[in-house]
């Protein structure tokens, strides 16, 4: 297969941007990537261009974002198609990138992952969300992804012995990263004090889905993010600026679509295949990565998702968080960018951003105090559904 | 006259699935059974059976959630996750005052108008 490397990265400030069309998000992200590259002047040499959203239909009453993308950016006639999986659409865009350069159809494809979610009201989207689980069996019943992160929560709970303090120690963390990062929703730090063990933590931190309190749980955001993609093998890929960062591995798998059908609820089968997966494709092993950037829609998965990617023992990855294994000084910082707690998750654009949080620690490029000593291998997992179809890629600095 | 049509009015039920062939239980349906691959036809139903889901359940997990989406009127809701005598699994409403895992229910169901669109048959798990 071909070697693809990365070679320009775009990200818009996740937050509220419910007064732009979504096209024209789409659009700042992907014009930041071909500035990095120093390919704007030369977008329509781009082979290929691949978006990753999930349900522009529902939030901006918008459909073939793909289209509108390319001519808002004077692209024509490069072929432009849309890549639908869920909060996982961002890194399928890029898996399926990755496959376009591997197949050799193109040498140079645009990967740009984005959603305006804020444009309908919470309680809206909230619904909107919860489409993604199986109609008759979970939605019908009014259930939604917050209702399924609280359950998973207490079977962690009451299984291995997290407490609540735990999960807020993971919010401390990831808002200490996400306050340092330029493209963060919430740049803002959170103590201890005021969401655990304060007199006003239980109003401060008031409970979402119980266990799950808010600080817990991500905020609603909008942002986009995108990706330059070379063929490192071919001719086209001399020129750019910067040394590209290899994708050394990109997998996918998928779950039952009820949780309820899982023989061990607790146990995500999707994340553990599709890193292993991931690894073999890269020749690599956990102990190899250095850092990682895993989906913390609710903190309790930034736990579930670390031990089945095979960095913790099953149950044990919260000990690790109490020593501080996984701050930006650890032995394995995770979710140096602020995770999608702080940073934020435009479910579709979620993917993407992570890929470029991987690619601005591998060039050194991240702001100071969150920039990793010398990082050879990234990881991210973006995960789709209640972890019905996961995406795990790893990136390379050489 | 007497009006007989409240006699016509039959309990709301949610149905399980049961290939003939090979006797694997199902909820949701499938398509394909995952024991002996046997085809499941939704139109002719020709090889499998359906029954009610109902009876005596385990509770294996539970929330309380506070931000409900659009439709419902509650400040907050209980669901849960079930387990059935016959290995079912299924998830719904909770109608309980102190919920615990591992605890004793039974499945009850409702009619909802609470998420848009038509009304649906809703689980309602009690003591
Ligand atoms: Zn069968």
């Amino acid at each position: 297969m071909a070697n693809v490397g990365i070679v320009g990265i775009g990200h818009t400030k996740f937050g509220n941007s419910s007064e732009y069309d979504l096209s024209d998000v789409l659009a700042y992200a992907a014009t930041d990537a071909l500035e990095d590259a120093h390919f704007l002047a030369r977008r329509k040499e781009v082979d290929q261009v691949i978006v990753g959203n999930m349900a522009s239909g529902l939030f901006c009453h918008q459909s073939a974002v793909a289209s509108a993308l390319v001519s808002r950016m004077d692209m024509e006639p490069v072929p432009a198609e849309l890549v639908e999986n869920g909060p996982a659409s961002g890194a399928s865009a890029i898996k399926i990138g990755y496959m376009a350069v591997a197949s050799g159809m193109a040498d140079i494809v645009l990967v740009v992952g984005g959603e305006v979610m804020r444009k309908v009201t919470g309680w809206v989207g909230t619904d909107y969300v919860a489409t993604m689980l199986h109609t008759d069996a979970e939605y019908n019943m009014g259930l939604t992804l917050p209702a399924f992160g609280g359950m998973f929560t207490r079977m962690y709970m009451e299984r291995y012995g997290l407490t609540e303090r735990d999960l807020a120690l993971l919010a401390v963390k990831n808002h200490a990263n996400g306050a340092k990062n330029k493209y963060a929703h919430i740049q803002a730090p959170c103590t201890i004090e005021a969401i655990a063990d304060g007199p006003d933590a239980s109003v401060v931190n008031t409970y979402v889905a119980e266990p799950l309190r808010m600080y817990s749980t991500c905020p609603v955001s909008d942002g986009a993010a995108a990706l330059l993609l070379v063929n490192m093998d071919s001719p086209k890929a001399k020129g750019f600026p910067k040394r590209p960062i290899r994708i050394a591995g990109i997998a996918s798998a998928t779950d039952t679509h009820c949780v309820h059908n899982r023989k061990d609820p607790l146990k995500l089968d999707a994340v553990r295949i599709a890193a292993e997966k991931a690894y073999a494709m890269a020749s690599l092993k956990p102990s190899d990565i250095s850092f990682a950037e895993l989906h913390d829609a609710f903190s309790i998965l930034e736990l579930a998702i670390s031990e089945e990617v095979g960095f913790f023992e099953r149950g044990k990855s919260f000990l690790a968080v109490r020593k501080g294994e996984t701050d930006i000084g650890g032995r394995l910082p995770i979710n140096t960018s602020g995770g999608l707690k702080s940073k934020g998750h435009p479910v579709g654009g979620t993917g993407v951003s992570q890929a470029v949080e991987l690619v601005r620690q591998l060039r050194g490029e991240a702001e100071k105090g969150r920039q990793v000593l010398d990082p050879k291998y990234g990881m991210a997992v973006n995960f789709g559904g209640f972890g019905n179809n996961v995406v795990a890629l790893i990136c390379a600095k050489e | 006259m007497i009006d007989f049509s409240m006699y016509d009015q039959k309990e709301p039920k949610i149905a399980a699935y049961k290939c003939l062939k090979c006797g694997a239980i199902y909820y949701p349906a499938p398509m394909v059974c995952s024991s002996c691959d046997a085809r499941r036809d939704p139109v002719t139903g020709k090889g499998w059976e359906t029954f009610d889901l109902e009876g005596p359940c385990t509770l294996l997990s539970w929330t309380r959630l506070w931000n409900l989406p659009e439709g419902y009127s509650k400040k907050n809701m209980l669901f849960g996750i079930v387990e059935f005598e016959n290995g079912l699994r299924a998830s719904g409403q909770l109608e309980v005052d102190d919920p615990k895992t591992g605890m004793a229910l039974h499945s009850t169901v409702v009619e909802s108008d609470e998420r848009p669109g038509d009304p649906v048959n809703v689980f309602v798990f009690t003591q």
